[in-house]
């Protein structure tokens, strides 16, 4: 009985001795097991600066997030430019050349029971031969699954990279060039807007890409951008789409990129000095209203003429009377009620005219305009 | 007198372990109770999740063996455009960030290998091989014409489950050809680093088009292998 009781109880404070609650989101992939303090960056990719010849030791905890068990191939390849200049992982049957080939992982693939994770040990060893600059490769996550057979069309398979970006130190240049921006108009209506930046250096440069929309008069209407790290010696580009401009009209849409060129600066790590600009060009385009703006823009327009038109009516009428009345001396018993009777027109234009205050009283002999008639 | 000490002593050990057992048992639940103490520490670990990509249908579950259906092609003794959408009601593209990546990620599409063509029990067909606009075979090694074309640009973004999040510094890839050794990976989303870091999006109605060359025999088994990839950058 007392064997039994304590065995119990050891057991209990194995199974429960660290017990807490462990709440994660779906999917399967993985992240860095080792961030580092002094580069948040770490928390997402790997980042190390290495000498040629150096070895380095990593892990990626490979985590499964989701309901089932998963067995998950995890492999090394090279980094690839995917359209527009955006970072992405070679394919597995891709030839390793650059930091795929220098990544050894204790393991190729684990089996994770749901909500569970597992870290993967990896080494990095950089060949002697290494050329100065960023070398970028990825490690990937992928369901290891059988192929289904019979299926038609494009089958699908998914898969999570980690950017490994590796800074051989030396000579690193840090240079950006606009090299384009078009604007061309969407079926929707609205717009397209394109710039592009070439990477001139041998590091990749995290650029802060600005496209500033601006009505016919400067006012600003839109601003698109965001921070984007553009790859060593690629160029890259970016689909801002702008919405069909409410108001229509002719709007300039200008390109501006801001990034760290001093050599301090290196993915994750800002040099904390002035930031280099590059102005791009402008282009000047034309929207057509929306059906909604035109509405309003034509009430409002028609409102204007109105009243333009009204203006326009009341000086010539004024001119009119100034060229055309005449003086008429005021006689015994006349009033301005009755002189407007006499020359048929109010009594109140009379007045207004010849400038009366009430109570609008005349007296005989005086003279006032009239019209040319009566 | 020793007897009765030895025994009352057995007791004493066996009460000591129950209770003892009780203290260890109390980790259950995320509680851990402590003798002499009037107050319980709760303990509860939120970890990130993992940067991923996915096909969900309409309630997020995911879609088991997801395919990307073209339109159906007839013989054509010319070379012919079929299109296909990628993304739809029922099989959604899903990108979900549960702060596993505050600097950016980027949704690729790729073949499984640049040499992969459209297979099929019959002749094949290329997915990459620009030649004549897509129509004739050309210098790549394999001996098939075809080119496919994607363009995310036309497809209609949304915000997922996230109750806070925005579409905001997220932009679609252009339109884009693979072309073998030239164009082997074509961008489909990407976040930059001021998107948001916790956040899920959905992603329908991405164009797909497939030049299909001449005379390309009749089957119904055309297939090809695709990778959509989620890069954390």
């Amino acid at each position: 009985m007392r064997i039994f009781v304590i065995s119990l109880a050891i057991l209990t404070s194995v199974v429960f001795a660290s017990s807490v609650f462990a709440i994660e989101y779906g999917g399967f992939g993985g992240r860095p097991a080792y961030p580092r303090a002094d580069n948040p960056r770490t928390e997402s990719i790997f980042v190390h600066t290495l000498e040629p010849g150096d070895i380095q030791k990593e892990g990626v905890l490979t985590v499964n997030n989701s309901a089932e068990r998963k067995t998950i191939l995890v492999y090394a390849v090279d980094s690839t430019p995917s359209t527009g200049g955006a970072f992405a992982c070679a394919q597995a049957s891709d030839a390793r050349k650059d930091v795929g080939a220098w990544i050894t992982l204790e393991k190729g693939e684990v089996t994770l029971e749901p909500g569970t994770n597992e870290l993967v040990p990896f080494t990095i060893r950089v060949p002697q031969n290494a050329s100065v600059g960023e070398h970028n490769g990825c490690i990937v996550m992928q369901e290891k699954k059988e192929p289904v057979k019979g299926q038609s069309g494009a089958s699908l398979s998914f898969r999570t990279g980690l950017r490994v970006a590796i800074t051989i130190p030396g000579e690193l240049t840090r240079k950006l060039e606009i090299v384009g921006f078009t604007v061309t108009k969407k079926d929707d209506g609205g717009f397209l807007l394109h710039p592009l930046v070439k990477n001139l250096g041998n590091v990749s440069i995290d650029a802060d890409a600005r496209v500033i929309t601006r009505y016919f008069f400067g006012l600003t209407h839109f601003i698109h951008g965001g921070q984007y790290p553009i790859l060593r010696a690629e160029t890259s580009d970016w689909n801002f789409e702008l919405k069909k401009p409410f108001w229509g009209g002719w709007y300039r849409s200008s390109f501006a990129v801001e990034y760290d060129e001093n050599p301090e600066a290196g993915v994750g790590i800002k040099s904390g000095k002035e930031l280099t600009r590059l102005e791009g060009p402008s282009v000047w385009f034309f929207s057509f209203p929306t059906p909604a703006g035109l509405a309003i823009e034509v009430v409002v327009l028609l409102a204007l003429a109105s009243v333009g038109f009204l203006f326009w009516l009341s000086r010539k009428r004024k001119r009119w009377i100034k060229e055309n009345w005449v003086s008429y001396e005021i006689k015994t018993g006349e009033d301005i009620k009755s002189l407007a009777e006499r020359f048929d027109v109010s009594w109140k234009l009379i007045a207004k005219v010849n400038k009366l205050k009430p109570p609008y009283a005349l007296k005989q002999g005086e003279k006032i305009k009239v019209p040319p008639r009566g | 007198m020793h007897k009765i000490i030895r025994k009352l002593l057995g007791k004493l050990n066996i009460v000591f372990a129950l209770v003892l057992s009780v203290m260890m048992a109390g980790g259950l639940g995320g509680a851990t109770y402590v003798l002499a103490s009037s107050t319980s520490n709760f303990t509860q670990t939120i970890n990130a999740g993992t940067l991923a990509v996915d096909i969900v249908d309409g309630s997020y579950v995911t879609v088991d063996n997801p395919t990307m259906a073209m339109s159906a092609a007839t013989f054509s003794f010319s070379c012919q455009t079929k299109t296909g959408s990628f993304g739809t009601a029922s099989e959604v593209i899903y990108v979900s960030n549960p702060d596993a990546a505050d600097n950016g990620w980027t949704v690729s599409l790729a073949a499984q290998a640049t040499t992969n063509v459209w297979d099929s029990a019959g002749t094949d067909f290329d997915f990459n091989d620009p030649t004549d606009s897509g129509c004739t075979d050309g210098a790549d090694a394999d001996a098939f014409g075809g080119q496919m074309t994607v363009d995310a640009s036309v497809g209609t973004l949304a915000v997922g489950q996230c109750v806070s999040c925005g579409t905001a510094n997220i932009t679609k890839g252009s339109s884009a050809a693979f072309s073998e050794g030239t164009t082997n990976t074509i961008t489909i989303l990407t976040g930059d680093a001021l998107s948001d870091d916790i956040g899920d999006w959905k992603l329908t109605g991405v164009s797909i088009s497939q030049k299909i060359p001449a005379e390309q025999p009749a089957a119904t088994d055309y297939n090809i292998n695709m990778v959509l990839s989620i890069a954390a950058s």
